[in-house]
């Protein structure tokens, strides 16, 4: 009948397995964040940056940033942005947010938790699309979308960070999937 | 589950930007409201209370900004996405609309007093 594998070393060969896996599902809850109806235009759950969320104790910085990269790739590609300027703001948001993920997940090591990282991604992505929404369009004038912004990445990051907390708690293919990338 | 040290010091300065934040975006809410249009080079002033349509030219090509009955809403725009035509119309000082696309920024602030004394000598 079914068998359980014994270890990760059945359910993934690499790091480019994991990697991979873990961008097919950027790509499809990019696709689920665009399909979700939502109070505000503006409002962005930030549901795609949950592998992201899992891969910084899991990849290392290499694989991590190519997954980065996935997830700006498959979220322009599916909301149409790909070749406008708006894939600035996102490319720029997501890089400058996982690099401030590891970063708060490697210095904080047993001080801090999926949702301490999680609000530090959230707040970063927030604030570099702030300024550059400052810099290079609207001017003085951005300012007035901070306090929205910050509040929303203040609750998306933290309700995303207790999921992820729970999941990596929990998950034997998370477990599976560490092990695995430890060789 | 617990939350570790440092989650809470991610939350708190979360909450003290948010806070920040808010008090630089503080316009003044005094006197008559007027509605302010930043295009791509330019900005018009109008006033909130009379009734007008304003056709902004922006790179993608030209944004509808209607004034009506004390509300302002994208009428429409020449933008994919059409974020900015969903949004609800805004009406209160501090309120703002914006079409990333077509780069217009529409925002309702208090009369600045221009004409105020800037300092006094003795």
């Amino acid at each position: 009948m079914f068998s359980e594998p014994a270890s990760g070393h059945a359910r993934f060969k690499n790091k480019a397995d994991i990697t991979a896996l873990l961008g097919a599902f950027c790509f499809f809850l990019s696709t689920i964040e665009y399909m979700i109806p939502k109070p505000l235009p503006f409002m962005r759950l930030g549901i795609a940056n949950l592998p992201i969320l899992l891969a910084v104790g899991l990849l290392p910085f290499k694989w991590y940033l190519l997954l980065a990269l996935v997830k700006v790739v498959g979220m322009s590609v599916i909301s149409g942005s790909l070749f406008s300027y708006i894939a600035i703001f996102s490319l720029a948001g997501t890089l400058i947010a996982a690099v401030a993920m590891w970063i708060a997940h490697r210095l904080g090591g047993r001080l801090i938790t999926s949702v301490g990282v999680s609000i530090a991604g959230a707040i970063t992505s927030n604030l570099v699309q702030i300024i550059i929404a400052r810099v290079i369009v609207f001017g003085d004038a951005a300012t007035l979308i901070a306090p929205l912004f910050i509040g929303m990445g203040l609750i998306t990051g933290t309700a995303l960070g207790l999921f992820a907390e729970k999941f990596t708690l929990s998950s034997r293919w998370f477990a599976a999937a560490r092990e695995a990338s430890r060789e | 589950m617990r939350l570790a040290p440092l989650d809470w010091v991610a939350i708190l300065a979360s909450l003290a930007l948010l806070v920040a934040s808010s008090l630089f975006a503080r316009t003044s809410r005094e006197g008559e409201l007027t509605v302010v249009v930043t295009g791509q080079e330019t900005e018009w002033v109008y006033p909130l209370e009379e009734d007008r349509e304003i056709a902004i030219p922006g790179p993608l090509g030209t944004t509808i900004v209607e004034i009506h009955d004390g509300h302002v809403h994208i009428a429409s725009s020449p933008c994919p996405n059409q974020t900015c035509v969903a949004v609800a119309a805004i009406n209160l000082p501090g309120q703002w609309v914006a079409c990333l696309p077509n780069q217009v920024f529409v925002r309702i602030e208090g009369k600045t007093t221009d004409d105020s004394v800037d300092a006094n000598v003795f």
